[in-house]
């Protein structure tokens, strides 16, 4: 899997690289618009993080150009500009999904994931994490052949440590994800759902893979 | 005036019968008969010494004319026939006169009435003609609105001062329009540089808690950054809503159905309500306004969460909905701050973890629409009631009183 980081922060974009930087994806970086448009031009890239407010050019230009040249990369839109028609009008020109910043890398993860998945297994709708597996289009868990009875929560929960496997993902990013800023200051239940999901998983009789982190973030471990 | 005239008439009447008696007289020499007709009567008196030739009026009491006093002209003169000297005198009713003197008052009067009634008429609609062009650009700088894109348009005139106001209204609201759009960007802008600086922060500590070698001190101390960071973003979000409702920078209102929205919103907030064990009393009607869907969503979000995040363990939440107003009730202690400034931006009590940001938005957001959302504390509960503007539910009647009553002035 190839990806194309377009970001002009070079802190950032680091950050991006070490976090999607794996054995199976294969990060670049371009930190200006024009190298990002011969990159564009030269190569296929399974899912582009494009940031629309580049220095020398609207990333939006950028959209245009791989979609009028018909090309099918995923476009993952990272910007600053969270204003609803910004948002629209990125998914209108063809982009895949629209990330505002500040963001958690496990969300930017989980997004980029969800966009590779959509696009290059056509027909195949399953995650599979060891004995788990995940129907994405019926969001339904089988672990063994037997199914499982999350509630919509708990079926979030496991899908988003699905696309962060391997790594801690806070809290924090957790409560935002699941329940954006609804949480009321209190992240007590996040605890209760994962101590659910658990059980669950292990009545099933899967390997107990989420692992708590200090108590400030978990980790789906597959060996 | 035209009474005097009249008066004059009838002396000269009355004259002319002087004339013919003196001729009369002169040529014969000798008294014409009295005579008595109704308006007029001639009579012959001897007297001892001439008369003073003299005009006079008298009334007299007309017993045949229903008692009524009736007024009458009288010339008297002396004659002198064969030696022996007469007073004459000729008398004419009033009667008449009057008459016609109350009628040339009526038809005078008629005309008047009937050229002021034309007269009115015509300054109307002159003048209505004439202010049009002023109208219209009243008319256009009322619906004047900052988020349509739309430019006054004003009727071609060929007033001078009419066509200044017209170049002074549009260069004023060109001005507005550029300081509102350079607003704008600033507030996109701001966006931009601050949540660049939050992501980087935030990233880097993402990637910080994969390393296994850290402590667990050190993982107390990135939570407490991960918090701060939050916070951060959380705050540097609600000053831009703020920023941006206060702009009115989202238009598109359309009907909203808060009842359903409420409903929603519980759902979506079990989990922070469960973890407290509050209590949900929600008394809800039907009630649908004229919103923009995503403002609605925020408002019952600060509205719900406060009254969550701030309520006892156990306590209890009451939503009461009807179409006129919402009223959102929750246990929790007394304000630890002046209940005056509760809408105030950053006002907030010392435990609070939250950006003290989220009433001052919902104030904005009610204030936009017109609403009324006041605070209360009454035995143990904070009260916080949205009064809809009324008319809200009924759009279409209200706008069209609005205009009616502000027509009224110029019709």
């Amino acid at each position: 899997m190839k990806l194309l980081i377009i970001e002009d922060e070079k802190a950032l974009a680091d950050s991006i690289y070490s976090y999607l930087q794996q054995k199976d994806f294969v990060c670049e970086t371009a930190a200006s618009f024009t190298e990002a448009r011969d990159r564009i031009e030269q190569y296929d890239y399974d899912c582009i993080l494009l940031d629309i407010n580049l220095q020398d050019g609207n990333g939006l230009e950028l959209l245009k150009a791989l979609k009028s040249n018909h090309k099918r990369d995923g476009v993952l839109i990272i910007s600053a500009r969270g204003s609803l028609e910004d948002r629209v009008s990125g998914l209108q020109l063809g982009a895949d999904d629209y990330l505002t910043k500040p963001f958690h890398l496990s969300e930017l993860g989980a997004r980029v994931a969800a966009i590779i998945r959509r696009r290059h297994s056509a027909g195949s709708n399953f995650i599979r994490l060891e004995d788990i597996l995940i129907d994405v289009q019926a969001r339904s868990v089988t672990v063994r052949e037997r199914s499982l009875d999350l509630t919509r929560k708990e079926y979030q929960l496991l899908l988003y440590f699905a696309y962060n496997k391997g790594r801690v993902v806070s809290r924090n990013a957790i409560a935002e994800h699941l329940w954006g800023d609804d949480t009321g200051g209190n992240y007590d239940f996040i605890y209760t759902h994962i101590k659910n999901l658990r059980r669950k998983l292990g009545e099933a009789g899967a390997g107990d893979y989420i692992q708590s982190v200090y108590g400030m973030g978990y980790k789906l471990t597959i060996s | 005036m035209i009474r005097g005239i009249l008066i004059h008439e009838l002396d000269d009447a009355l004259r002319v019968e002087e004339a013919e008696i003196l001729s009369h007289v002169h040529t014969l020499d000798q008294l014409p008969e009295p005579s008595s007709y109704r308006d007029q009567q001639i009579s012959f008196a001897p007297a001892a010494t001439p008369v003073r030739r003299q005009f006079i009026n008298f009334t007299r009491l007309e017993h045949h004319r229903h008692d009524e006093w009736q007024p009458y002209r009288q010339l008297l003169f002396p004659v002198t026939v064969k030696g022996q000297v007469y007073t004459a005198s000729v008398t004419k009713s009033e009667e008449e006169t009057e008459d016609l003197l109350a009628w040339i008052m009526l038809v005078t009067a008629g005309m008047i009435l009937v050229l002021l009634g034309m007269l009115f008429m015509a300054n109307r609609l002159l003048l209505r003609r004439i202010w049009q062009p002023f109208y219209q650009t009243l008319d256009g700088l009322r619906r004047f609105d900052l988020s349509k894109r739309e430019s006054i348009v004003h009727a071609p005139t060929t007033i001078e001062e009419f066509r200044h106001l017209q170049t002074v209204v549009q260069q004023m609201t060109e001005k507005i329009r550029k300081d509102y759009e350079m607003l704008r960007d600033f507030t996109d802008n701001a966006s931009h540089e601050m949540q660049t600086p939050l992501a980087i922060i935030n990233s880097k500590l993402d990637l910080m808690i994969q390393d296994q070698q850290l402590k667990e001190m050190h993982h107390r101390q990135l939570q407490a950054m991960y918090d701060a960071v939050g916070r951060l973003r959380q705050l540097n979000q609600s000053l831009l809503l703020l920023t941006k409702i206060e702009n009115n920078q989202f238009g598109q209102a359309a009907p909203v159905a808060l009842e359903i929205l409420i409903e929603k919103k519980l759902i979506q907030m079990e989990d922070p309500i469960r973890v407290k064990h509050l209590t949900i009393n929600a008394d809800v009607l039907p009630c649908e306004l004229q919103m923009n869907a995503y403002l609605t969503d925020i408002l019952l979000n600060n509205l719900l969460g406060n009254a969550i995040r701030h309520n006892y363990e156990r306590g209890t939440l009451n939503i009461v909905l009807r179409q006129e107003f919402l009223q959102i009730s929750n246990t929790g202690a007394p304000l630890s701050f002046d209940p005056a400034t509760i809408f105030d931006r950053f006002t907030k009590g010392g435990h609070s973890e939250g950006t003290g940001l989220g009433l001052a938005i919902a104030k904005q957001i009610c204030d936009n629409y017109g609403f009324a959302l006041t605070y209360a504390y009454e035995d143990g509960m904070h009260i916080l009631r949205i009064q809809f503007k009324h008319s809200m539910t009924r759009a279409g009647h209200s706008e069209f009183r609005q205009n009616a009553v502000l027509d009224s002035p110029h019709e």
